[in-house]
């Protein structure tokens, strides 16, 4: 009796057929995009999104044409740091326009397609059963966002990723090995344990991490103007991983987020520098990175 | 998943699909050989499952009821209802509509109710290629 693998087909639907393009499509959304740059963490609340947005005015600010794609459906955060809440999706021959700020960085945030304070609702025909398909419907949206959108010519897309070690290894395989990597810490063990976690992770892949960035190293005191410790003692977890640069926790910065002003309204935040020069090394190494796959080729 | 025909050790070939009911789809197999046939019953769940791969089986998209696919159709009505009879048909040209065709299926109703409360906030009565362009440019993109 045969077996599965002596079947050709799948019987007329072809299913593997339909996801396999459903890839080719993002590969083509993405065709004029030069480096695809993922920013993760593992782990929540270290600033991901916040540095992100930063990232994306300091590259922008350099010349460079960007666009963030807030992968955290459930808890969008760009389209509030990039004021872009009420921008509409305006249909192309291309796919649809991405809402941009008004420096130019095009965001596309499930921020700016469902308002808040609602939770996202996945409509299913299985209720109750949502922990069995939630997570490939999730990467289905993605996808489609990937593809559907026109992004145009870019020099930098930057994807803000969700927390999940696990999660990292799976948008390197939905971004493709030529996806690179920058990972969020904190000074803290138990944050910087969990981004040792998605370095192990990472090196499963043959994704690039550039390296990782610092957050919250320290906070400014607008009163005395320095930078004051935040947490009590050097963390004690290596991270095997270049740092790119440490960035201080800015009071200023967390009250213009949660005012929901955009960050280009705020040009003399104390993180701007440091920002700025971890966008140089960014841009050194993605540059080495180009001559290097060119040499390759 | 792949079902063969014990019998005449041939694989079977989808024939058809029935209308989704209460999450359950029906898809009908047949043997090349013998044209024995069967139906695949699928629970919700398994429906679901297959359906968040956003792909089709047969001529049926799985994981539908056969009504819009768009995951957050709840907010979408409430973005729909607006206070001018926003419910009311909206005529799109022909362009404007294949247009609206090339965005992902999901984001469809938000990029159409966008564009509609634009064109009636601009005292427009049909959204058309002129009106689409004319948005892009209002929101700066």
């Amino acid at each position: 009796m045969k077996g599965y693998y002596d079947v050709v087909e799948d019987g007329g639907s072809a299913v593997l057929e339909q996801v396999e393009a459903q890839q080719e499509r993002v590969d083509q959304g993405l065709a004029g995009v030069r480096n695809v740059l993922a920013v993760g963490s593992g782990k929540g609340g270290v600033g991901k999104s916040t540095m992100t947005m930063q990232l994306a005015c300091a590259l922008r600010e350099r010349g460079n044409s960007v666009s963030i794609l807030d992968a955290d459906l459930n808890g969008p955060s760009q389209a509030r740091l990039g004021a872009v809440q009420d921008g509409i999706l305006v249909p192309s021959e291309s796919g649809a326009q991405v809402p941009t700020t008004r420096s130019g960085i095009g965001v596309v945030s499930m921020g700016t397609l469902y308002p808040e304070p609602r939770a996202i609702e996945f409509a299913s025909v299985a209720s109750g059963s949502s922990h069995t398909w939630r997570a490939t419907r999730e990467f289905t949206v993605l996808r489609e966002l990937l593809a559907g959108m026109s992004w145009g010519t870019l020099d930098y897309l930057l994807v803000d990723l969700p927390p999940g070690v696990e999660r990292i290894v799976q948008f390197a395989e939905l971004l493709g090995e030529t996806a690179l990597f920058v990972l969020i810490a904190i000074p803290s063990d138990l944050a910087r344990g969990i981004v040792a976690r998605s370095i192990d992770a990472l090196e499963r892949t043959p994704n690039r991490t550039l390296g990782y960035i610092e957050n919250m190293d320290g906070y400014y005191c607008s009163d005395c103007e320095t930078v004051k410790p935040l947490y009590p003692a050097q963390s004690q977890v290596k991270l095997d991983l270049p740092c790119l640069g440490s960035v201080p926790f800015d009071p200023e910065l967390a009250a213009l987020c949660d005012r929901g002003g955009s960050l280009e309204d705020a040009p003399r935040l104390v993180s701007r520098e440091p920002v700025g020069q971890i966008a140089d090394e960014i841009c050194r190494l993605v540059s080495e990175c180009s001559a290097f796959a060119k040499e390759r080729a | 998943m792949k079902f063969l025909c014990v019998s005449c050790d041939e694989a079977m070939k989808l024939t058809g699909t029935r209308p989704p009911d209460r999450g359950s789809l029906t898809v009908v197999y047949r043997c090349p050989s013998c044209a024995h046939e069967f139906a695949m019953l699928t629970n919700p769940s398994e429906t679901q499952v297959v359906g968040s791969l956003g792909v089709k089986i047969g001529e049926e998209s799985a994981g539908t009821e056969g009504a819009s696919k768009c995951p957050f159709s709840d907010v979408v009505q409430e973005m729909s209802a607006g206070p001018q009879d926003a419910s009311a048909e909206f005529p799109w040209s022909t362009e404007a509509a294949s247009r609206l065709a090339n965005i992902p299926e999901f984001a469809r109703p938000m990029a159409k109710s966008g564009i509609e409360k634009f064109a009636r906030d601009q005292g427009l009565a049909q959204v058309d290629v002129k009106v689409l362009d004319g948005a892009k440019d209002f929101f700066g993109m």
